[in-house]
């Protein structure tokens, strides 16, 4: 009988995920370390600068929270769209199109901060369902790819924001480049530079974790993406579903975008969304199909960026930065594999080998 | 070993190409053949018959080198021979043409036949590839348009192909497995042509299926497999379709009453729950596969549906159900028409479903134990109150379920695919069982399990009759049909053939009707 020394499961115990992808991390952060300490940097130094502006000091958890709450908003909008077995690529167009709709609004009326920051809101929301409504139609009534229609999207919505801050709403008061004039509302602040879209983004996915496993939609759409034939044969209305379901993951990145607008930016700018959309994706693959993972792993992808960002400071090119985090990624990405690998305990080669 | 008679019109001492003795191939847990002799003579065309399952494919796996056997030993040519690979088998003269084609789509037809085959010329321009394909495309009568891609042709063209390149590797067997499935009439006629001309050259090909009227018109003697074990091989001028359709589904049969009712048992209703007037569908490629069915359900009994498989049994299970549209007639379900088709509807009238594809359209492999046990009642309380859905009263149901069909579960959060085939079968029989207040449609609920496993669906399938509620049960095994049902129908061709009295049913009558012959001198006590 061939000896194996490891067994593959079908499913990975989520403990072993969890300590395999910390695992994962410390090689990644050990090689970047060697790498940097080759080029002539002080890895020492730099981690300990890492660790002071984004950890370590107030200031650097702020920053956190303000780069973790569109990432919370378009991590859930992709997981959400992924749990009825779609892939949402189009965060990012729907994180403009939102931005977009609420500017327009902040822009074209004027009045108390009670009422236009609600009109704000919804319009955001509006915006980002509509970004998604022709991929949403053509994937429930044609078939069509969602993820080819969704990606496309993207360019067209960020190259309408361009026009838009270079063209009809240009800063006319201030003439910044690219950019609106700055708006009057803004999402009150409660800690700092942190305004109450963060505590609100987190509340959002907490909700969304609990409709998912605790309401009839919400299983509905579990079945529905774990197998279209078996939710048919049970008369769950397949099409309905994938429909609620992409345009809530489209409204939710474009609350993700008026959030960005009234929170954080205060204006409309030619790149603002700043890959928060593809960062979503990534940040639902790293939370497996579940909700409340989507918060640590938002985490996570908004320590990497911040980091990057300090390491851009002390003279690191920005390729350098993405090649750090495309090896942080896949190192993770092994050690998620490997959490599927247990050891075939040696005295088990006769008997059980459970 | 005893040694084959030459048939009439053939050189004694001509060895026939094939000779299998006593293959026997086995899976865990499975016998997919036993004791299985065949023998396959120059010239003819041999047709392999049997259901579903019944261990055709297996066999011919086993004959092209795709399996290994357990026992026995193919002899080719007079000469003991094991194949280890499909390559082997077809340098000995053997190749098999799959259902589902095996050709490189975005290649050419004469890339496709020269892939890897190693008498082609190292150094090959297409130019030149595609007059060899010419010429071998005339040599064995096979027209295809050597510089086509294979995505652009259509299903008999690609099939030419399949045969060409395993022709243009000297193939003097040809086995195809379910060759016209795909096929239209016409191109059936082509292939046919084909096939005889071939065999006209002092080759032989082995044709598998299960579609009676062209193993009757292309095949010279056929074979029948039943349960993984041949059941005789025949001359097909001496057969007739009635007969092979009999002896397919089995012939010593054993009969065991089923029918007696225990005391204080449901009485057979007077009116019927659900009942189908002239039901016809029609499906995508225009065909008919339900034609004019009418048929009545009466609490308290239970129908059989026997036939050969894909005369129209899917479709009646999925109009029964609510899964499918029906093309013309109408559905009544307690003498009130129904408007839609809507499976939850159905579901929610005590229509239960045990569907014949378990895994594929009523499990959610992925989702927990306990998702998937919530299937059929999440609407309804206690799992279901004001839209929400409430985990524990799941995760109770899905205890009693699994208590009820006797599966021993250590952790319901587990996916429902780490259970075995039968435990997901069972715990879907119970599932389904405890929405059939009304109806059960239960297709092919046997198929799969061990005796014991059977015994205790079928006797399901009694308790539910006792109860009152209305039982189909279709089937492929005459013997299970008999001994349960009340009234067997039988299918043929989407249509439902006479319904006729279980109790005195004849198996020569039921193969008839599988074959397609109304039988004119039918007891006149057949319900309807």
């Amino acid at each position: 009988m061939a000896t194996r020394a490891f067994q593959r499961l079908p499913t990975a115990p989520a403990g072993r995920i969890l300590t395999l992808r910390l695992v994962a991390i410390i090689v990644s952060l050990f090689i970047i370390a060697g790498v940097l300490a080759l080029a002539g940097h002080s890895p020492l130094m730099l981690a300990q600068l890492i660790v002071h502006s984004t950890l370590g000091s107030r200031f650097g958890l702020e920053d956190l929270a303000l780069f973790m709450c569109p990432l919370l908003l378009t991590g859930a909008a992709v997981t959400v769209c992924g749990t009825i077995g779609l892939w949402n690529i189009g965060a990012e167009g729907q994180f403009y199109a939102g931005a977009i709709a609420a500017t327009g609004v902040a822009l074209g009326l004027h009045g108390p901060t009670l009422v236009i920051l609600p009109l704000m809101t919804i319009a955001g929301i509006l915006g980002g369902m509509a970004w998604i409504a022709v991929p949403t139609l053509a994937r429930a009534y044609a078939g069509v790819n969602e993820i080819i229609t969704t990606l496309l999207l993207n360019f067209i919505a960020s190259l309408l924001t361009y026009y838009l801050t270079t063209g009809p709403w240009r800063d006319r008061i201030s003439g910044a480049q690219v950019s609106t004039q700055r708006i009057s509302v803004s999402i009150p602040e409660m800690w700092g530079i942190v305004h109450w879209g963060f505590p609100v983004a987190i509340l959002i996915v907490i909700g969304l974790a609990l409709m998912l496993s605790r309401t009839r939609w919400g299983y509905e759409i579990r079945i529905g993406g774990a197998n279209p034939e078996a939710a048919r044969y049970a008369g769950i209305p397949v099409r309905l579903r994938i429909i609620s379901v992409m345009l809530l993951s489209g409204g939710l990145a474009g609350l993700a975008g008026m959030f960005e607008v009234a929170g954080t930016v205060h204006r409309l700018q030619g790149g603002m969304a700043n890959n928060f959309g593809y960062l979503g994706i990534v940040v639902a693959v790293l939370a497996r199909g579940s909700c409340l993972n989507v918060i640590p792993a938002a985490l996570l992808m908004a320590l990497i960026l911040d980091s990057g960002i300090v390491m851009q400071t002390q003279q690191l090119s920005a390729s350098v930065i993405l090649a750090i985090t495309g090896l942080i990624l896949f190192m993770i990405a092994i050690g998620d594999e490997l959490a599927h690998y247990r050891p075939v305990a040696k005295v088990a080669a006769g008997g059980k080998t459970s | 070993m005893n040694k084959p008679t030459n048939p009439p019109g053939m050189a004694p001492g001509t060895p026939p190409i094939l000779q299998l003795r006593g293959i026997a191939k086995l899976f865990p847990g499975v016998v997919a053949n036993k004791d299985v002799d065949l023998d396959v003579w120059p010239g003819e065309i041999h047709a392999l018959l049997g259901e579903n399952g019944a261990g055709k494919s297996t066999l011919m796996n086993v004959v092209t080198g795709i399996y290994q056997p357990e026992e026995g030993e193919i002899i080719l040519d007079g000469y003991g021979q094991s194949f280890a690979s499909p390559q082997d088998a077809i340098r000995a003269g053997i190749g098999m043409v799959h259902q589902h084609f095996k050709l490189v789509e975005a290649f050419t037809v004469a890339e496709n036949i020269h892939l890897g085959w190693d008498e082609a010329p190292r150094i090959a321009s297409p130019a030149v590839m595609e007059a060899r394909t010419r010429e071998i495309s005339e040599r064995f009568g096979f027209p295809v348009r050597p510089d086509a891609r294979v995505c652009d042709l259509s299903a008999g063209e690609q099939q030419r192909v399949e045969i060409l390149r395993v022709l243009a590797r000297k193939a003097r067997l040809l086995i195809m497995d379910e060759p016209t499935a795909v096929l239209t009439p016409e191109e059936t006629q082509e292939l046919f042509r084909a096939l005889r001309a071939f065999r006209a050259q002092g080759n032989a090909v082995i044709i598998i299926s299960h579609k009676l009227d062209e193993v009757m018109e292309i095949s010279d003697r056929v074979s029948i497999l039943r349960r993984g074990r041949k059941v005789g091989t025949f001359n097909t001028a001496e057969c007739n379709p009635s007969m092979l359709a009999a002896t397919m589904v089995g012939r010593d049969i054993v009969r065991r009453n089923m029918r007696a009712r225990p005391e204080g048992a449901a009485p057979i209703a007077t009116t019927p729950i659900m009942q189908l007037r002239n039901v016809s569908v029609c499906d995508d490629r225009g065909v008919d596969t339900l034609r004019d069915v009418s048929l009545d359900l009466y609490g308290g009994e239970i129908l059989g549906i026997a036939g050969v498989a894909g005369n129209g049994q899917r479709e009646l299970t999925h109009v029964l159900t609510g899964l499918m549209a029906r093309t013309s007639g109408e559905i009544l379900l307690d003498g009130k028409p129904v408007a839609h088709a809507d499976p939850a509807l159905f579901a929610s009238a005590g229509v239960g479903h045990i569907p014949e594809d378990r895994l594929r359209s009523a499990l959610a492999p992925s989702l927990s134990i306990t998702s998937n046990m919530a299937l059929r009642e999440y609407v309804h309380p206690p799992i279901g109150r004001h839209g929400l859905y409430d985990a524990a009263a799941a995760s109770a149901l899905a205890g009693e379920i699994a208590e009820l069909a006797q599966v021993n579960i250590p952790d319901f959060a587990m996916p429902v695919r780490n259970l075995s085939g039968g435990n997901q079968q069972r715990l879907v029989a119970r599932r389904e069982i405890r929405i059939a207040s009304r109806v059960l449609v239960a297709a092919y609920p046997a198929r799969g399990l061990d005796i014991g496993a059977i015994a205790t669906m079928l006797g399901y399938l009694t308790d539910l009759r006792d109860q009152g509620v209305a039982v189909v049960f279709i089937s492929e095994d005459l013997e299970d049909l008999l001994n349960v049902s009340d009234r067997i129908g039988v299918m043929f061709h989407g249509r439902l053939m006479s319904v006729i009295e279980a109790e005195g049913a004849d198996i020569a009558t039921i193969g008839m009707l599988m074959g397609g012959r109304e039988p004119t001198d039918m007891q006149p006590g057949a319900a309807q």
